[in-house]
């Protein structure tokens, strides 16, 4: 979201009105936020050598704390900048998984097998 | 229980890493390769007319409740009117625009270009880590599976004793193709990022259908219940006001 605070909805008028370029520009953020903290876990899952469910584990912890990031950023109030709270917490969630994976297996390979 | 292999460092240096080295650079290849083939088709009058025409009509949805009630029926009735109404279009053009598609031969090209623009470079890259990279195992994945997938993930190991966790380089490509969606999503800008599995779901149905986007628009014009939000307007002005003086 930036420094220049984009709202999505203006919830001083009764009926709430979005603003499209500006919500879209907000998910775009949140997904690249989580691509970004994907990639840079898997790469310290496998360097730190987790394996099995300790992996996925780890991988839902770091998914917890971007969302708490991303929560604390938009001032705890999400439905001022998005049209609803699943958004930021969940959105991104599986698509992350797949290259969490590809780094963790790759990170973990490279230090620990060979 | 299961002991761990000591694979080759070569087996690092030259599968891994040029595997995934490769798959990143024919992403990005493919992706310049199609802005350069994108071919602006020649627009054709009528669509473009007809395809404004749902772009004012969306916008007459969108802005609905800041106009007052009058003015906001009369644009819906221009609108949706049963004789002269720019959306409404009588039944038997209904079904011009598949029979248009197919015969028309550009539009089958620009399909064709895209499918192919996807699938060749994935063939190509399969059929060079099979025959190049069989037979050895490649990467162990850090996390267990169970017995199913094991005829799946270690096609060119012919030892049923290696535990499941020991893939060969067939998996490995199929692990880089899903993982690296969201490297290219990051790398390539926001646009770019789809990539072939989710094109592959988009395959299904396109088509500039225009008379059935008209009538859903109509359909979604009548539907709208205006409520005017202007009167409450001159409290916003007055609570934004406050806080810029305070």
């Amino acid at each position: 979201m930036g420094s220049s605070e984009k709202r999505s909805k203006d919830v001083m008028s009764d009926i709430p009105t979005f603003s499209g370029e500006n919500l879209q520009k907000n998910l775009k953020v949140i997904q690249n936020s989580r691509t970004f903290l994907s990639i840079i876990a898997g790469v310290l899952a496998g360097i730190i050598g987790f394996t099995g469910l300790t992996g996925f584990v780890f991988y839902f912890v770091v998914m917890l704390i971007t969302s708490v990031g991303l929560m604390a950023k938009a001032g705890f109030s999400a439905d001022l900048y998005f049209d609803s709270w699943n958004r930021v917490l969940f959105d991104g969630f599986l698509g992350g998984l797949m290259s969490f994976v590809l780094f963790w297996t790759f990170a973990y390979d490279l230090v620990h097998i060979f | 229980m299961a002991e761990d292999l000591v694979l080759d460092t070569a087996i690092r240096d030259w599968v891994l890493i040029p595997l995934s080295v490769v798959m990143v650079l024919i992403g990005v290849l493919r992706y310049f390769v199609s802005k350069l083939m994108r071919s602006s088709p020649t627009p054709d009058a009528k669509i473009v007319k007809e395809g404004q025409v749902v772009i004012r009509a969306r916008n007459l949805k969108a802005g609905a409740n800041f106009i007052p009630p009058k003015s906001f029926r009369a644009r819906r009735f221009y609108f949706s009117n049963e004789e002269n109404g720019l959306l409404h279009v009588p039944k038997d053009q209904a079904q011009n625009p598949q029979a248009q598609m197919f015969s028309d031969p550009n539009m089958a090209m620009d399909m064709m270009k895209k499918n192919l623009s996807m699938i060749i470079p994935q063939t190509l890259t399969f059929a060079w880590v099979n025959f190049f990279f069989s037979g050895f195992v490649a990467a162990k994945i850090p996390f267990p599976l169970t017995q199913r997938f094991r005829s799946m993930l270690q096609n060119g190991i012919d030892l049923s004793t290696v535990d499941v966790s020991y893939v060969s380089s067939r998996s490995w490509y199929f692990l880089n193709l899903f993982g690296l969606r969201g490297l290219f999503s990051l790398i390539l800008g926001d646009e770019n990022a789809i990539d072939d599995t989710q094109r592959m779901m988009q395959m299904g149905g396109f088509g500039f259908d225009a008379s059935k986007s008209l009538g859903a628009e109509k359909d979604g014009l009548d539907i709208i219940q205006h409520e005017w939000a202007l009167p409450g307007f001159e409290h916003r002005a007055e609570s934004v006001l406050r806080k810029l003086v305070q």
